[in-house]
C-alpha cells in the first residue's frame, strides 16, 4: 500500500477533528497487521470502490466516542445509542469522503459505500486475510485507529 | 450544539439563516434526547421536523440563488451536496411515513443531521465566504 493512502486519511481526519471537535490528532506509529480487525468499542466500516478497492475501519474507545458526541451536541452522553453511533458513523463518512477527494489529486477516482457501524469488537472477515495498515491517532480525549486495506483496481 | 463565530462566512443573510438552522437543530436534538416519555414528545418532534424540512429547503434555495448571483465557481459541487442531503432527509421521511415515528430511527436521524450540518456549514459553506473575500468582499 502506498504512503498517499495513509497520508490522505490522516490529513482528512486531522482537518475534520479540528473543525468539528476542536481537537488536533497526532500520528502514532503505523503498524502492519495481518487482517482487518479491532477490539475497540465502536467501529465504523467504510467500503471503497473505484480505482482503489477495499475497506477502511475507524475504531474508537467508548469514552472517546461519548466525549466526541458530547462536544458536538453540547449534551451529556452516557451510552453509545443510535444517536451517538449515527453521529460517529457520519463523522467517519465525512473523513472518508474528504480522504477520497485528496486521493483524487493523486489520480485515484473512488467512491464510498455508506458506513456500517459495529458496537463492540470488529472481528476479521474469515475469508479475507490481506495485510492492512493500522494508523493510531492520539488525542487528549483518547486514542483511535484508522485501519486501511486498499488495493489498486485500475 | 453550539453556534460558533468561526462558522460565519461574512454574508449576513446566509449567516443569519445558518444560525437559525443551528438553533432549530439544537432544539430538535434537545427534544429527542429528553428523558420524558417518547409519546409525550412525538408531536413536538413531528412539528420541528416539518418546520426544519421546509426551512432547510428554503435555505438551500436561497444559498444557491446567492451563489448564482456571485458566479460562485463551485456552485455545481455545492448543489450536489445539497441535493444529496435533501435525498437523505427524504429517505428518512419516507421511513417515518412507512414505519411511524420510531424513536430509534429518529435518534439515528438526529445524530446524522447534527454532524452533517456542523460539517457543511463549518467547511463547505466557508468556501463561499473565502470566494467573496477574494473578490474584495464587494459582491
Amino acid at each position: 500500500m502506498k504512503v498517499e493512502y495513509v497520508n490522505s486519511f490522516y490529513k482528512a481526519a486531522k482537518d475534520v477533528f479540528q473543525l468539528m471537535v476542536d481537537i488536533d490528532p497526532q500520528r502514532g506509529d503505523l503498524k502492519l497487521i495481518e487482517n482487518i480487525s479491532n477490539d475497540k468499542d465502536a467501529n465504523v466500516e467504510l467500503g471503497v470502490i473505484g480505482d482503489l478497492k477495499g475497506t477502511i475501519l475507524f475504531s474508537f474507545p467508548k469514552n472517546m466516542t461519548l466525549e466526541m458526541v458530547k462536544i458536538l451536541s453540547g449534551m451529556e452522553m452516557d451510552k453509545i445509542d443510535n444517536f451517538a453511533s449515527s453521529a460517529l458513523g457520519e463523522m467517519a463518512n465525512i473523513i472518508g469522503g474528504n480522504a477520497l477527494t485528496l486521493l483524487a489529486k493523486h489520480h485515484y477516482t473512488c467512491d464510498i459505500v455508506p458506513p456500517q457501524i459495529f458496537i463492540g469488537e470488529y472481528k476479521p472477515h474469515p475469508i479475507d486475510s490481506d495485510k492492512a495498515l493500522l494508523l493510531p491517532l492520539l488525542t487528549p480525549i483518547g486514542e483511535f485507529d484508522i485501519t486501511i486495506l486498499l488495493k489498486e483496481n485500475k | 450544539m453550539m453556534w460558533k463565530d468561526k462558522y460565519k462566512i461574512g454574508v449576513e443573510l446566509i449567516d443569519e439563516q445558518h444560525e437559525e438552522l443551528f438553533r432549530r437543530v439544537s432544539e430538535f436534538t434537545k427534544i429527542i434526547r429528553s428523558e420524558e416519555d417518547w409519546n409525550s414528545r412525538i408531536d413536538k418532534v413531528k412539528e420541528t421536523m416539518d418546520f426544519m424540512k421546509d426551512y432547510v429547503i428554503d435555505h438551500f434555495n436561497e444559498e444557491e440563488a446567492y451563489q448564482a448571483k456571485i458566479n460562485y465557481p463551485e456552485i455545481e459541487i455545492h448543489k450536489k451536496a445539497h441535493a444529496s442531503f435533501k435525498e437523505g432527509v427524504d429517505n428518512y421521511i419516507k421511513i417515518f411515513e412507512e414505519e411511524g415515528f420510531n424513536e430509534d430511527r429518529i435518534q439515528e436521524f438526529g445524530g446524522k443531521l447534527m454532524t452533517w450540518l456542523i460539517m457543511h456549514v463549518g467547511n463547505m459553506d466557508q468556501k463561499i465566504g473565502e470566494y467573496v473575500k477574494s473578490k474584495g468582499g464587494q459582491i
